[in-house]
């Protein structure tokens, strides 16, 4: 069996690699795919410290914790690629380096 | 199976699009809708005044636990503080569904209301959380609408900027919250607010709560408009329609205090010899950035949007203070602030409505020809400039005085140099309003229309009471902070 430190140290190299992205790329797309990667990283974060909870098993609290906050997640994402289609419409790019507009 | 406010606002917000298919059929949809919502609003305001009188004078806390019983399953609570908060959101929620009949005459006034009214009620559940996840599920509620009302005007290019620059900070912000939130519960084995104080309290330090403490800091910071963090409010706050920015300037930020109230005061009380040096520079720099920023905008949205992050400032700084008298202080400005910044950006709005700009220079002499609007815009920016016989004075007070007693001169000594910072914007912008000579832009201005009316003036009657007779409304911020610091 895995030990279940190694689950915590994956999802806090996952977060760090949605942050990465998050300031790092510039496609409008590819931040929501950061979002996502951090959303993920805090899942199974949850699964796998809930195990320190009850030893040897996953809290079934945290299950219902995760599936709750996956489709949060969705949520998110969603409205974030509504927002970028009519980005796109307005922009004619992706890229956030043109959403500038409005520094003063 | 949750509290009847909760129960009524979320019914209301779920028929709300009901509401609207049948004014559709009549063919007065946004009357429809907007009715229906001055209806939820009414009524919700009276259950809020029975429920905030029931814990007032009877049970103090109201608990209701959903499934199973703590600190396994998942509760709802009100005390005194969740009712202090949930009346001002409710208050300035009802103001702005006023407020907009007239505003938004483009786009649908069914998804505009049903989103509007489910912001109000996500922020509602959130005060009323009695543990970390159900107020995690709320917060996100609250923060999609608010994404969706930022990009109402979607045909401009601005709100769509804005909109996506606050959707990507915001999430990061709440995803830090959900992090946290499983190193908390790994320590604890609950996420449970007053079991979760208990457990860390036995715990000891470990790095895992200093981590979570940090990034709830930063989550529930970025939300309270928390320089470095604040980067989306200014351009949020003025791309959304105003009765919009009155409700994320007057009321959403307050929500992110409130989750930096449970976390830092609650649930890391025990360790608050860490976080208070922190918090308080963080505070000063938030007003400092929030005031000098301010200073030199010409967009009159853009102005009060920044001063939105100094007055968050304060409140941080009266949190960071932590004494009793100095909670009071930031309680009461919160209820200050929100009253102020609302009744401000309303009238902005009525500005817009009339003469068509948000640039103070085009706006300039516009209280000749919108008298009542103007009049209320000068009353508002007095008070936010801390005139003493107007509301904001008083919690002002209450925080630099806290701060003397609680031996650290040296911040309150900060905040009055900050306040005069903002007495200089605020008169700036009553000489742009009301002494200059006007524009041809305000010249052919109209005064705004009853259904703006209506709002703005009862947010000025409201804000001279509390500054006249502040008495009472202290008072019921007392019993707030007596929640937080002695929970019953």
């Amino acid at each position: 069996m895995v030990p279940s430190n190694y689950y915590i140290a994956c999802s806090i190299i996952l977060f760090s690699l949605g942050l990465y992205c998050l300031t790092v790329k510039r496609n409008m797309i590819r931040l929501l795919m950061g979002l996502e990667i951090m959303i993920n990283a805090a899942n199974l974060n949850f699964i796998a410290l809930s195990s320190f909870v009850v030893e040897g098993a996953v809290h079934p609290l945290a299950h219902v914790f995760t599936i709750l906050s996956i489709g949060i997640g969705g949520c998110i994402i969603a409205l974030g690629l509504v927002i970028t289609i009519y980005a796109y419409r307005h922009y004619g790019t992706l890229d956030v380096r043109e959403l500038r507009r409005l520094k003063h | 199976m949750f509290t009847p406010l909760l129960d009524a606002l979320i019914l209301f917000t779920l028929t709300t699009p009901l509401a609207g298919l049948i004014g559709r059929r009549i063919k007065h949809e946004k009357m429809a809708v907007a009715t229906w919502a001055t209806v939820a609003f009414v009524f919700s305001l009276m259950l809020v005044f029975l429920l905030y009188s029931e814990v007032l004078w009877g049970a103090g806390l109201l608990i209701e636990h959903v499934s199973a019983l703590p600190p396994e399953g998942v509760s709802l609570e009100a005390d005194a503080l969740s009712m202090f908060l949930a009346t001002i959101y409710l208050i300035i929620g009802s103001m702005a569904s006023l407020f907009s009949i007239r505003e938004i005459e483009e786009g649908s006034p069914t998804g505009f209301y049903a989103v509007l009214l489910g912001m109000i009620t996500a922020m509602v559940g959130v005060v009323f959380s009695g543990d970390l996840f159900t107020l995690f599920i709320f917060w996100e509620a609250m923060c999609l609408c608010s994404y969706t009302l930022v990009a109402f005007r979607k045909e401009k290019w601005e709100s769509i900027e804005a909109s996506f620059k606050y959707l990507i900070m915001s999430s990061a912000g709440s995803i830090t919250i959900l992090f946290a939130l499983s190193f908390l519960y790994g320590t604890a084995g609950t996420l449970n607010i007053s079991y979760l104080s208990m457990s860390l309290k036995g715990s000891g330090e470990s790095l895992m709560v200093y981590v979570a403490l940090l990034m709830l800091l930063v989550g529930f910071g970025l939300k309270a408009g928390m320089v470095p963090f604040h980067t989306w409010l200014p351009d949020a706050h003025m791309a959304a329609p105003s009765s919009i920015s009155a409700v994320l300037s007057g009321v959403m930020v307050k929500a992110g205090i409130y989750g930096l109230l449970k976390t830092l005061l609650v649930i890391f009380l025990p360790l608050q010899g860490s976080w208070r040096i922190t918090l308080a520079a963080f505070a000063v720099l938030t007003m400092f950035v929030g005031n000098l920023s301010a200073l030199p905008q010409d967009d009159i949205k853009r102005l009060l949007a920044y001063s939105t992050i100094a007055n968050s400032g304060y409140i941080l700084l009266g949190i960071a203070v932590g004494s009793y008298r100095a909670l009071t202080g930031s309680l009461f400005h919160v209820l200050n602030h929100a009253l102020i910044k609302a009744l401000l950006f309303l009238c902005a709005g009525a500005f817009i409505h009339g003469a068509g700009t948000r640039s103070l220079r085009d706006l300039a002499g516009i209280r000749r020809t919108m008298p009542i609007t103007g009049t209320a815009f000068i009353i508002g920016a007095l008070s936010l400039a801390s005139i003493p016989p107007l509301n904001v004075f008083w919690s002002e007070l209450t925080i630099i005085t806290a701060g003397v007693e609680a031996d650290m001169p040296s911040l309150s000594f900060l905040m009055i140099l900050n306040l005069v910072f903002s007495a200089a914007y605020c008169l700036r912008m009553i000489q742009a309003v009301a002494v200059k000579r006007e524009t041809s832009t305000s010249k052919k201005a109209k005064e705004a229309p009853l259904q703006m009316l209506v709002p703005i003036l009862f947010l000025v009657v409201l804000s001279i009471i509390v500054g006249v007779y502040p008495a009472p409304f202290q008072t019921l911020a007392e019993t707030a902070a007596q929640a937080i610091l002695s929970p019953a």
